[in-house]
């Protein structure tokens, strides 16, 4: 698979960690990783040294909505697999070491909680998931393939199950599944080896169904120590009852309105038991509820005042968040789990995730004291702590031209699009100003270390103002058609103005001010649409307003507003003349557009077909914001904050079908992307967050450009194509499929470069000569060579530094390559879309991993470097040695 | 006191606010987070007990005391298909259908068998995302202090996607495709048996609990008709064709009857009421959100 990836993306995280509300927790069997999943949908891995040191690895993303539950996926520790799922149904399968998304699937239910367990199938033992959620079965799932094998079903009372658990029973060798639904009912399944077995889709009836009146149960979970109990954590009591026949041998209410979420035992005659507000308390059950004891059972049928048991320990949260002199205000419940190590050192540890981003760890003593004991927390960080920690702190994209005099944060950019012709990015910022600059070269300055550190305000960059506050959204509508003037640069901002700029001059053209809203959409309205909205561009509002607003008549044609929920998606029925409002609550609204009359307003099935029969008459013009399939090209021009929520899968899934794709060597199909080396994609997880910003170089791109180029200079043994094919064949030996390949596109890029010309020599002389003119007027964006710019980043970024330094001389004098200031965070595009990004922390992981060897201060940066590129480079070595071979010549 | 238009028309001039403003701002989205969020969460709540009451949650034990109604599906414009369905809670317990067959001019007659009910799982489910709605708001009652607009926020998109799901499991009835439809357990529910070329459906759409019923014909083997296996849909035309065991099928006829369910309508009427005070909320909160965002450049 690595093989195929052409594609590397480089992240640029800038100095504010992403938002990271923690839905959900897991930790890997060997203790050595955390897995967090958010509100947002990503999934963070964080490495724990066996002194429970943790620093955050990677992000993934891929999920277009908030985790609900996380656990592992496979049981031998040499290939550690896990797998997530989210609201909207969705399952990955990662590979933990990595980031790799292995396995992904669809189902139209959503799952709250995944168990893994292997099941004994004749002589082998079969990884499953066992899922259960928003449906009234239990789900069996292949834990390879991510398959419904089978489902376990109730016959008497089916409802959604709240909680279950999986134990084997040492008498019977049997699999026994244990589940409490929402109305309170107890049901078992017994796992045969047979049931097992099974292909086909035959539901499993339970064994045992018994009302135990509890609403609201939370958490049920078997003693693994005596086999003999059963603990049921609901939101206003626990109890521990008997696993045999479920009599209540205890129960515990909950105090000063707090609510019990969960617990498990953590010895045989102790129980762990966490609120929702996160406190945590060690409960000393009664003897009548040991089996080990003789008065077990003594109290079943008694008043259960009797047996309260004392509280032995209590894990006082609260108390902890005053360590901290500026506690981050919690925005919903936090997350807390227990997890014990099967293997040395057997850490028994409490771990809690919050809304900040926080993970705390607190280790559970083994020693039992009589008095009520508070214990503090062991170690604790949030990802923007660890993100603080940093030297040097993690780059965004134009920190150098953000930081103000005497302010140490930069102006976050709030909004960005890239334009590929031009190689130049566009950053809205927080202060309400735009800022147009070299994408190549201010990658440069962030990444690499070399003479331009030494002048100010590097590379030339021109401002527009105009906005009052925070800019929300950019757009440059040329790039989308080119009926647009590629003079037009639309932005949009909080202080309810949408501008129209100038790129070239920097002049505002025009303002309007339509909307009674922040600004949170820009889109391009589709090809086919009347003459008069064709020169418009649609922006939408947080007023919950749509206006077309016409950038030749400089005026707003069509004003939809008062639509009671905010809009999520935008479709067009261009033959029609329709603009359909898809909004939250699922209504969908159909206005004219030539008229600005309301046609229709549906809900429910209606709504869901008019919405589906946009998508069949122009599949080209679904918009982003919820429905996967769009094409690369508007993706990369949608900067609208809803779509980038969901642009971690459907636009890299996009960018993944457009650029890794390329096998089909169907020489009239070649992807347009193809000629573009860089894409610089601005990415948020939350609303709130300022944008990162991830290069993505196509590798295969960068080589055809530079052969193009080297192809084009006045050399005359180069000029013609078929010599080009005789030294390239000298170069790269025998000529692999893929040489070929970029040999057939180098030739159809150049072909195409000499009919542009000629085109423009020929008919479009004035056009050529007034835009020359433009060009000269650009004056302080300085003509640069764009292609040479991106080779030189990309082969600094990858070089493995620091392992030869005669290779490294040779590469800073000869190739004029520059060393990197700091580790650089690569990610990986796995299948579908799905994305690993390294976090810049990613080093201090590499660092405390090595530094049990190595002395840890002749370890060099670099040596970092290097490691994290290692991982890297294995995927590119192919065209890296295509693309260095052709270096020197160059 | 609080008038969100007025706000939000002082949102562009926000950078250029006196201190005064802000002052009166700072109280306005104090009083909004104490007095105004904790208000309409008793509101919410009122509405949605409401709800809940409607879908009569049985008690473990006591299935058998849940009233039982009786709803008579038919249509004034054609009298083919007639169905008289038992509704106790969220389970079928008794269904008559009576099928007329055009040609033949029969009347078939099927009814459910003694041991058999059929949950309408699109009332369960929705049931169930009301009660967790409700689970929700429950754990911030009038003592609870919100400290910022996040938290609130928070909240209510929690509370609303439970709702959303809950509406849109009765606004959007599953689709199948015909296959699925035919190998159903619902096949199997009656007595007498259902012939091979009689399929029934049962769904809610909206408040309507609906019966439709799909006459098929065998096509021939060696038929010159181009067959095209139907998709899923909620409701298939007459012409939709599918394959089962080896078999093709056409669907001949398609009977849709329906009736309404008042409570059904009732709880859809409680579900957009909260989903609009969620909303409004959510949208008194952002006004303010330029103003905690703010800062000065």
């Amino acid at each position: 698979m690595s093989g195929n990836s052409l594609v590397l993306p480089i992240v640029l995280w800038g100095r504010t960690a992403p938002t990271h509300c923690i839905s959900s927790l897991l930790v890997m069997d060997d203790f050595s990783t955390i897995i967090t999943g958010c509100h947002d949908g990503q999934i963070c891995l964080w490495d724990m040294t066996p002194e429970l040191e943790i620093c955050p690895r990677a992000m993934l993303f891929g999920h277009t909505s908030s985790i609900t539950c996380l656990s592992k996926a496979s049981a031998c520790s040499d290939k550690q697999y896990m797998v997530s799922a989210s609201e909207s149904g969705e399952m990955c399968l990662w590979d933990v070491n990595d980031g790799r998304c292995i396995e992904f699937t669809k189902l139209a239910c959503a799952h709250v909680d995944i168990q893994f367990y292997q099941f004994t199938v004749g002589t082998q033992k079969e990884g499953r998931l066992l899922c259960n959620g928003h449906y009234p079965e239990i789900l069996v799932v292949d834990s390879t393939s991510l398959e419904v094998l089978y489902s376990l079903v109730s016959k008497i009372c089916p409802d959604w199950i709240s909680s279950m658990s999986i134990i084997r029973s040492h008498r019977t060798q049997e699999d026994t599944v244990v589940a409490v639904s929402v109305t309170g009912i107890l049901k078992v399944w017994i796992i045969t080896a047979e049931v097992s077995r099974m292909q086909d889709l035959d539901p499993v009836f339970e064994e045992e169904s018994k009302p135990i009146y509890c609403q609201g149960c939370q958490s049920i979970s078997f003693c693994t120590y005596t086999q003999s109990s059963l603990l049921v954590v609901c939101s206003n009591y626990w109890r521990v009852l008997d696993a045999g026949d479920y009599s209540v041998l205890c129960s515990v209410s909950s105090e000063n309105d707090q609510s019990w979420a969960g617990g498990q035992f953590i010895s045989a005659d102790r129980v762990l038991i966490w609120t929702e507000d996160g406190c945590s308390y060690i409960y000393k059950l009664p003897a009548s509820c040991v089996s080990a004891s003789e008065h077990f059972r003594s109290d079943v049928g008694k008043t259960q005042d009797g047996s309260v048991p004392p509280l032995v320990y209590s894990i006082a949260d609260r108390s902890d968040k005053q360590l901290f002199i500026c506690p981050p205000l919690l925005i919903c419940p936090p997350v807390t789990r227990f997890f014990f190590g099967r293997r040395e050192p057997f850490h028994k540890l409490l771990i809690q995730g919050d809304s900040a981003g926080r993970l705390s760890l607190w280790s559970i003593p083994d020693t039992c004291s009589e008095q009520p004991q508070t214990t503090t927390v062991w170690s604790s960080i949030s990802l923007q702590e660890a993100f603080d920690k940093l030297v040097p702190v993690s780059a965004g994209i134009i920190d150098q031209l953000s930081v103000l005099p005497g302010k140490d944060q930069p102006i976050k950019v709030t909004a960005s699009v890239y334009i590929p012709s031009q190689g130049r990015l566009v950053c809205g910022r927080e202060d309400g100003s735009i800022i147009l600059v070299p994408a190549t070269q201010t990658a440069i300055v962030q990444l690499l270390q070399g003479e331009h550190m030494l002048r100010r305000g590097w590379p030339p960059h021109r401002t527009l103002r105009g906005h009052r506050n925070k800019v929300t959204c950019v757009l440059y509508p040329y790039q989308v058609s080119p009926r647009y003037d590629q003079r037009s640069l639309v932005s949009g901002g909080v202080d309810f103005s949408v501008i129209v700029w100038d790129i070239f001059t920097g002049e505002m053209k025009h303002i309007f001010c339509v909307h009674g809203g922040e600004i949170s959409q820009l889109i391009v309205p589709p090809e086919n649409c009347s003459t008069r909205v064709q020169h418009c561009v649609c922006s939408v509002a947080s007023d919950h307003s749509v206006g077309l607003l016409s950038l030749r008549e400089r005026k707003c044609i069509m004003l939809a507003s008062r639509h009671l929920f905010p809009i999520q998606v935008i479709k067009w029925r261009p033959a029609d003349d329709y603009l359909v409002v898809g909004c939250s609550d699922g209504s969908v609204y159909v206005w004219q557009m030539d008229t600005g009359a309301l046609d229709r307003c549906v809900m429910g099935i209606t709504a869901v077909e008019i919405l589906n029969a946009c998508d069949e008459v122009a599949p080209s013009t679904v918009d982003a914001l919820s429905h996967s399939a769009v094409n690369l090209k508007q993706a990369m021009t949608r900067r609208s904050l809803a779509a980038l929520k969901n642009m971690a899968t459907h636009k890299l899934q996009t960018l993944a079908t457009n650029l890794l794709a390329t096998d089909n060597a169907d020489k009239g199909n070649l992807p347009k992307y193809s000629h573009n080396a860089l894409v610089v994609q601005a990415m948020k997880t939350n609303v709130t967050d300022p944008d990162m910003h991830i290069l993505f170089f196509d590798v295969e791109a960068v080589i055809i450009q530079l052969l193009t180029e080297e192809a084009q200079r006045p050399n005359p043994t180069l000029v013609s194509p078929e010599t080009l094919q005789k030294s390239q064949a000298g170069a790269d030996k025998g000529g692999s499929f893929l040489a070929n390949k970029i040999f057939k596109q180098v030739k159809e890029t150049m072909k195409e470069t000499i009919k542009e010309h000629l085109l423009d020599e020929d008919e479009e002389e004035e056009e050529e000569q007034r835009r020359r003119e433009e060009k000269s007027k650009s004056l302080s964006l300085l003509e640069y060579n764009l292609t040479m710019d991106t080779a030189k980043l990309f082969m600094s970024c990858l070089h493995a530094w620091g392992l030869n330094l005669q290779l490294d001389n040779i590469c800073m004098d000869r190739l004029g390559m520059l060393r990197p200031h700091c580790p650089i965070s690569f990610g990986l595009i796995s299948r579908g879309g799905h994305m690993s990004l390294m976090l810049p922390t990613f080093k201090v992981c590499v660092w405390s991993a090595l530094s049990g060897s190595v002395e840890s201060r002749k370890l060099s940066l670099s040596d970092i470097v290097g490691k994290g590129t290692y991982g890297v480079s294995r995927a590119v070595t192919t065209h890296t040695c295509c693309l260095s071979s052709h270096w020197p010549t160059l | 006191m609080l008038n969100p238009q007025r706000s939000l028309s002082e949102g562009p001039t926000m950078s250029a606010a006196s201190q005064v403003e802000r002052t009166v701002l700072e109280e306005e989205f104090n009083w909004l987070l104490k007095e105004e969020v904790h208000a309409v969460l008793k509101q919410l709540q009122d509405v949605l007990k409401e709800a809940s009451r409607r879908f009569s949650m049985p008690s473990p034990g006591l299935e058998s005391q849940l009233k039982q109604e009786n709803f008579i599906l038919g249509s004034s414009t054609m009298d083919q298909v007639k169905g008289v369905l038992t509704l106790q809670g969220e389970v079928l317990t008794q269904a008559d259908i009576n099928l007329k067959v055009a040609k033949s001019s029969q009347v078939l007659h099927f009814q459910f068998r003694e041991d058999k009910q059929w949950k309408l799982q699109q009332i369960q489910d929705a049931r169930n995302h009301v009660n967790q709605a409700l689970l929700l708001l429950s754990s911030r009652d009038s003592s609870y202090h919100f400290k910022t607009g996040a938290e609130v926020n928070k909240l209510m998109d929690a509370v609303m996607l439970q709702l959303t799901r809950a509406r849109n499991r009765l606004t959007t009835p599953a689709s199948l495709t015909l296959p699925e439809l035919a190998t159903s357990g619902l096949m199997k529910m009656f007595s007498p048996p259902m012939p091979g070329d009689v399929m029934v459906n049962f769904y809610i759409n909206l408040s309507k609990l609906c019966l439709t019923v799909y006459q098929l014909h065998v096509l021939p083997p060696n038929t010159t008709k181009n067959f095209k296996p139907a998709g899923s849909s909620v409701l298939h035309n007459p012409g939709a064709m599918f394959e089962l065991n080896n078999n093709r099928f056409e669907v001949s006829h398609v009977h849709k009857v329906e009736c309404v369910v008042p409570w059904l309508n009732d709880t859809l009427v409680f579900f957009t009421i909260s989903l609009q005070l969620c909303q409004q909320l959510k949208d008194k909160i952002s006004v303010f959100s330029s103003f905690w965002n703010y800062r000065p450049f």
